[in-house]
């Protein structure tokens, strides 16, 4: 449907997109040469791409990266793990939602960002404080998601599932689990959404190495490149998640069952 | 799944105190899950029995609340947080949904632009605070520029959407009818993008909320963010988790009081609503 509004993109159409990023990267060339400023508050570009190139050369980029990206994952599987499963339990029996749902919606309120701290006290500056507060936030987002997917199946399916002979387990995995799968999988992307800030942010304040550690740590020195460096992978890395991964993912699943409008 | 339950009980007197008995019943069982949690919160703190700056007990938490009022700091910090918040949202939303409407009419400018704005956008509003940091210092200037930025990308990126979805035939239909350019804007396309603005504003309400305790954390000298992080790094646990508390009620007060009931008004009034309604 959308398809035919927003028509493909074609050869020309990622031509003509390229064009603003040539118009930026020329702006940032020119610069220098019209203000008179000091190069801590916008370094060259070349600077820039010296920096990267040192950073890829001496692997501490990548060890950044790869910090980073294995503390989303660590943090990104626990809090799933334990609040989807959770999260079904909960809203299968109707009293345990009602006693939980405001707990559950006013811990979700706090965002994961304002653990920090909290999480530093408990497990100091590093890796166990920002995996702690990547799962936190993940957990809260996923367990209302998952709690949301159930609730939405109507009462008449599980009449109609039952009506049909279909028992305890049985409704579970024939009923439950794909009738909430839609929503689990759709919250899957909004909590790495908020998870990736929560990365990015506890290293920045908790962490020890990483890319938010990174550029945190230029600030102090002025290393302005360093920054811009650590800017531009962290936009590349999300969209490279966002659209390998998780867009790839709901076209593979929700998109493919016809159960998403767009 | 937003569809009305098909077996939702015909709107009868009955049905009507059979639904208010049971949102009370609801209401009385939330309420109890509360309270349950804090009990066993401050059950567990002897049974723990670690230091209270590690694992504090919710009457620790409470007395520190009392403190932070009787000082006067905690009223300061939270019109502090609501002031920059609001500030930040404000400016953000408008100027994310003139940029919007702007390239939206425009569609070559639109194609032209996506790739930018969607690029732009993932660079997280977290990972600016370093440099604007090193271009504003630490202060208000600083949080105002992330929480504008925050608001901006989801407000533009929607309004865009909302815009390029409008089927051009209405637009046809309506200049054909002999609408002005400027009678189509706020005739066609306002109220058909208006379901996928307020989706952005809510989108970015709510990472900018966000992104406002962050800011405070790592800019600002008070506000609820500063509450938290600083009491913690002087161990006063008790303080931190009493901004814990405020941030997420004032969240739920927003959420609740202004987003969701403006969504709600502004929806019904412009959206697809009174176009059907009108139709009949």
């Amino acid at each position: 449907m959308s398809g035919a509004v927003l028509r493909r993109s074609t050869l020309a159409d990622r031509a003509t997109g390229l064009v603003p990023f040539v118009a930026i990267i020329l702006a940032w060339v020119i610069a220098p040469y019209l203000a008179d400023y000091p190069s801590y508050v916008l370094p060259s570009i070349g600077q820039v791409a010296e920096r990267t190139w040192t950073g890829l050369s001496d692997g501490s980029l990548l060890e950044h990266v790869l910090g980073s990206l294995y503390r989303l994952a660590i943090g990104f599987v626990v809090g799933n793990a334990i609040a989807i499963p959770l999260g079904i339990a909960i809203a299968s029996n109707r009293h345990v939602a009602d006693l939980l749902r405001p707990l559950l919606t006013f811990l979700q309120s706090i965002a994961g960002i304002a653990w920090v701290p909290l999480a530093i006290i408990w497990f100091g500056i590093g890796m166990g404080a920002v995996v702690f507060v990547i799962a936190n936030t993940i957990f809260f987002s996923a367990i209302y998601n998952t709690v949301v997917g159930v609730e939405s199946i109507p009462n008449i399916l599980y009449r109609a599932v039952r009506s049909q002979g279909a028992r305890g387990w049985q409704v579970f995995t024939e009923l439950v689990l794909p009738g909430a799968l839609v929503q689990i999988i759709l919250g899957l992307r909004t909590s790495m959404a908020y998870g990736w800030r929560a990365l990015v942010a506890g290293e920045m304040i908790a962490g020890t190495n990483g890319l938010g550690y990174m550029t945190v740590e230029a600030v102090q020195w002025y290393q302005t490149d360093t920054i811009i460096m650590g800017m531009i992978v962290i936009g590349l890395l999300w969209l490279i998640l966002d659209r390998l991964l998780f867009v790839s993912l709901e076209r593979a699943t929700v998109a493919r069952w016809g159960l998403i409008q767009r | 799944m937003g569809q009305a339950r098909p077996d939702a009980p015909a709107l009868s007197p009955q049905s009507v105190a059979w639904r208010l008995g049971r949102r009370g019943a609801r209401i009385a069982k939330g309420a109890l899950g509360l309270v349950l949690f804090f009990v066993a919160w401050q059950v567990s703190v002897p049974l723990v029995g670690l230091e209270p700056y590690f694992y504090p007990s919710p009457i620790d938490v409470w007395h520190a609340f009392v403190d932070l009022l009787a000082k006067g700091i905690l009223p300061v910090y939270l019109a502090d947080s609501v002031g920059r918040y609001l500030a930040g949202v404000g400016l953000g939303t408008v100027i994310g949904v003139a940029a919007g409407l702007g390239i939206g009419l425009v569609r070559p400018l639109a194609r032209m632009l996506s790739p930018l704005i969607n690029f732009l956008f993932a660079i997280v509003e977290v990972a600016w605070i370093p440099i604007f940091v090193i271009w504003w210092g630490y202060g208000l200037t600083t949080i105002l520029v992330a929480l504008v930025y925050v608001v901006f990308f989801p407000l533009l990126y929607n309004t865009l959407l909302g815009v390029r979805t409008v089927p051009q035939v209405y637009v046809n239909a309506v200049r054909s009818l002999g609408a002005s350019r400027l009678q189509v804007l706020t005739q066609v396309i306002l109220p058909a993008a208006l379901p996928n603005i307020i989706a952005g504003f809510r989108v970015g309400a709510g990472f900018a909320f966000r992104g406002l305790i962050f800011a405070e954390i790592v800019a600002a000298k008070s506000g609820i963010g500063y509450l938290i992080f600083e009491a913690a790094a002087h161990h006063q646990t008790a303080r931190t988790i009493v901004g814990m508390i405020v941030m997420g009620l004032l969240w739920l007060f927003l959420d609740n009081f202004y987003l969701k009931p403006f969504e709600r008004a502004t929806v019904e009034r412009w959206g697809q609503t009174t176009a059907a309604e009108r139709r009949e």
